[in-house]
């Protein structure tokens, strides 16, 4: 985790551009086509991700959401992400 | 590990739910909430987003991390990670969509806008299917699984009210009667735990707006439409197959609601502290046997359940899947419906056990009520069956039966025990005493509300019991305590009224206080073996135990009481006789009859039995054919304190701690030291003493297991006595088979 001096210039550190979404609001698509969307807080080699509060929709549009189905803490295995997006307000 | 942890969320959720939830619903039903906290839409997003799309960018950066490497927030850890519920995973997640996506879930309302129900004109077959299928829910929801699993995957009990059919909405609102009270019932008892019922109710309606009489009415009715109809098929002319199959269809689909209304009628009662009410249940209760008959022979006349794509079996009218977004994350996806060819059996099993504690109510002695109440929680009865034992016991009014009061019942209790010269009727020195009376107050004051924990404890299932038994322990020691002060208080009272009596308070109470006591500690030792806790090496100090300490203490106790009884008879009679001789003749016979009789068999029998199967562990030990294991984690010493640890709480018996129990086992302090064979021998005769006990006692099913194990147990005892197998290497087997408690010693 720990940031190596040498590394900086080659290119970004992968560790950095994590952690600068870390406890960012995501929304994930699952392969079964639900979406989560929850708080940023944990990834692995695998692309494991762990959501908290996260709360689930059948069908997300940017539009029109149906009424989501409250998680809390749940984590996605990577094979089953389809697509995520992170807010950057 | 997930999944376990899986459970914890769940459970915090429920806490949290019924926390935040409870202030504005309404207090009837112990259920967290009405609308759960996941139904309820959640605040509108006051924050529109700035989704950027990350995927690749993402991919990449993870793809770069070491193996094992966490990229985490600041406070969030492995093992925060570890009570996350994982997606897509069959046994966490409930909403995974993946394998069922073909099959579309429509709810009560969709199904009757799609026309995809009837509402209407069901053909009996249809019916029939329904019916039993509603049953095989309810069987399956007071063995513990959720409503919204079990009654309400029937999508006819989301709002009965629109059904046209008459017999099917009777029926239905029946159902949902029955669950009410059933629910009702359990609530009020009070001994249940999360394994054995769930509370949630998920704001479903349980047809709580017509009363029981309404609902039994409707039934009615619905019962008199069908024997309009089968009156009008059977004078039908065409006497051919078909209209014999239609004969039987509409039997049987009588007896359904036939059934279910006995039924309704029956369960009401329960807990009412009017006793002939309940008498009254058990001719119902007979009756519904009969139906269940019919019921039983017509299940396959039902319309064949159709197996949905994703191995699911669906009845007409039911939705397995309808309930899915209720349910936390963490629950199982499907429910195993109890079978509706179980019917029969599980039905069967529980109107015996309703009608054994309809006869219970008239049991006169509190003894042979709390025997029953032990006896009863041993044959696994589910969550509704034990509910329905406590409050007939302690009625809605808080007595006994619903007539007396539990200190009334045990004051009687006493004085048969031991006779207690406070309760004597020959003896009034005591009874006009004030201060007497504060001290005796006070004791039957706390003996009722320990006794009415220890009935409470004998309710809940097994091996939570065990548990609260060992709770109760510190309770009796407090009691034990009261009792011993209360003698000794009493008994100064007496000499300073009655200088000259020979009369005695000493170790009245105290004795029956211990009398529970050790009954308790016995009954805690025994449900080890039901539970199956104990391993074939720890079987010699825990029978050891029972032989030596527990059961010959209750000997003493039994005989000391018994004593205590003649005494008092022999007391009573003289001052009868110095008023009149004609009576002495009768009193003399009267005197054989000893009250404990059948208890100190029994507690005898048990010992020897105990004892027996001690000294052939012992044997085995010596013979090398049982070892203890010799881990460096494992210790004797710590398993024995562990498993006896609940007595440390108490004063009488003391606790006997392991260094004791290995000196008093050793063969050595003997000369010349017994060898396996002696022991052997000796346990033979052990359990020949053990069979001549049980061959006085009136034979019953439980005495005949003893029995075959007593008498297997001589030859193998005599057998190992004069050397057989006594070069074998095989471990001895302990075969329960024929007894719960006392094994059957195989050795080959």
């Amino acid at each position: 985790m720990a940031n190596d001096p040498e590394e900086e210039n080659v290119k970004p550190d992968p560790r950095q551009t994590l952690s600068k979404w870390l406890s960012r609001s995501m929304r994930i698509k699952m392969s079964d086509g639900r979406t989560l969307v929850g708080q940023f807080l944990c990834t692995d080699q695998a692309r494991n991700v762990i959501l908290g509060s996260a709360q689930e929709y059948l069908n997300y549009s940017e539009n029109s959401q149906d009424e989501p189905r409250m998680l809390g803490l749940a984590m996605v295995p990577g094979k089953y992400i389809v697509s995520m997006q992170v807010d950057m307000d | 590990m997930l999944s376990s942890v899986g459970t914890v969320v769940y459970g915090v959720l429920v806490d949290f739910i019924s926390n935040t939830m409870n202030e504005d619903v309404p207090k009837e039903t112990p259920s967290p909430s009405p609308v759960p906290q996941w139904e309820q839409p959640p605040p509108a997003p006051e924050v529109t987003y700035n989704w950027v799309e990350v995927t690749d960018e993402f991919e990449k950066a993870c793809n770069e991390l070491d193996l094992g490497e966490l990229v985490h927030a600041q406070h969030f850890g492995l093992f925060e990670a570890m009570s996350a519920i994982e997606m897509m995973d069959p046994k966490m997640d409930v909403g995974m969509i993946g394998k069922h996506a073909t099959r579309k879930v429509l709810t009560f309302k969709q199904s009757v806008e799609e026309k995809n129900i009837k509402l209407n004109n069901l053909v009996p077959e249809e019916l029939i299917v329904i019916m039993d299928t509603c049953q095989a829910c309810i069987l399956s929801w007071i063995e513990g699984q959720s409503l919204a699993q079990t009654v309400f995957t029937c999508l006819y009990l989301h709002d009965p009210y629109i059904i046209e059919d008459r017999c099917l909405k009777a029926f239905c609102i029946g159902v949902l009667k029955v669950c009410d009270m059933i629910k009702d019932k359990i609530y009020k008892a009070n001994v249940f735990e999360e394994e054995d019922f769930q509370t949630l109710t998920y704001g479903f309606r349980f047809a709580t707006n017509v009363t029981e009489l309404r609902v039994v009415g409707m039934l009615k009715e619905a019962e008199d439409d069908l024997s309009r109809t089968i009156r009008t098929t059977k004078s039908n002319e065409q006497n051919d197959l078909t209209n014999a199959h239609k004969m039987s269809c509409l039997q049987g689909v009588f007896a359904r609601i036939k059934f279910l209304r006995l039924f309704l009628q029956a369960i009401v009662p329960f807990g009412k502290k009017e006793m002939d009410v309940v008498q009254g249940s058990k001719k119902l209760l007979i009756q519904m046997s009969e139906q269940l008959e019919i019921i039983n022979k017509t299940i396959k006349l039902g319309v064949p359940p159709i197996t949905t794509e994703d191995g699911h079996e669906v009845s007409i009218g039911f939705e397995p899947l309808v309930n899915q977004r209720l349910l936390p994350p963490t629950f199982p996806r499907y429910t195993k419906l109890k079978s509706r060819y179980d019917l029969l059996p599980s039905y069967s099993d529980i109107i015996k056990k309703l009608l054994a504690i309809i006869e219970m109510s008239n049991f006169t002695s509190f003894q042979s009520t709390l025997d029953f109440i032990v006896t009863s929680s041993q044959c696994n009865p589910c969550v509704f069956t034990r509910s329905v034992l406590q409050i007939v016991f302690m009625a809605d009014n808080r007595k006994v039966f619903g007539s007396h009061l539990l200190s009334d019942v045990l004051k009687e209790s006493m004085r048969s025990f031991n006779a207690p010269p406070s309760f004597s009727p020959r003896y009034h020195v005591l009874q006009n005493n004030s201060k007497a009376k504060d001290v005796l107050d006070a004791f039957l004051a706390r003996a009722t509300r320990t006794i009415n924990k220890l009935v409470q404890a004998y309710g809940h299932n097994y091996a939570r019991q065990r548990e609260k038994l060992a709770a109760i322990l510190e309770d009796l020691a407090i009691l034990q305590d009261d009792a011993d002060r209360c003698d000794t208080d009493l008994q100064t009272i007496i000499q300073s009224l009655d200088p000259n009596t020979v009369r005695s308070h000493l170790t009245c109470f105290g004795s029956w206080t211990l009398h529970h006591i050790l009954r308790v500690m016995t009954q805690y030792v025994l449900s080890g073996f039901q539970l199956e806790l104990y391993s074939e090496h720890e079987y010699h100090y825990v029978y050891w135990y029972l032989a030596e300490v527990l059961l010959s203490w209750q000997m003493t106790t039994l005989n000391r009481a018994e004593g205590q009884l003649q005494r008092d008879e022999t007391l009573n009679e003289q001052m009868q006789s110095s008023k009149s001789r004609s009576h002495k003749k009768a009193k003399k016979n009267k005197k054989k009859s000893r009250l404990h009789a059948k208890e100190l068999l029994l507690v005898q029998g048990m010992q020897m039995m105990s004892a027996g199967t001690f000294k052939v562990m012992l044997g085995f030990f010596l013979d090398g054919k049982l070892k203890t294991p010799d881990c460096e984690f494992d210790n004797e010493a710590t398993r024995y304190e562990h498993r006896f640890q609940p007595f440390l709480a108490v004063s009488t018996p003391p606790f006997m701690p392991y260094k004791q129990f290995r000196e008093m086992t050793d063969v050595t302090q003997y000369y010349p030291p017994p060898s396996s064979r002696d022991l052997y021998m000796s346990s033979s005769k052990h359990f020949e003493q053990a069979k001549a006990l049980y061959e006085k006692m009136a034979p019953s099913d439980e005495t005949q297991q003893l029995l075959l194990v007593a008498k297997t147990n001589i030859v193998v005892g005599k057998l190992l006595a004069g050397g057989h197998t006594r070069k074998s290497t095989t471990k001895p087997g302990f075969d329960f088979s024929a007894h719960p408690v006392f094994p059957i010693i195989r050795v080959t």
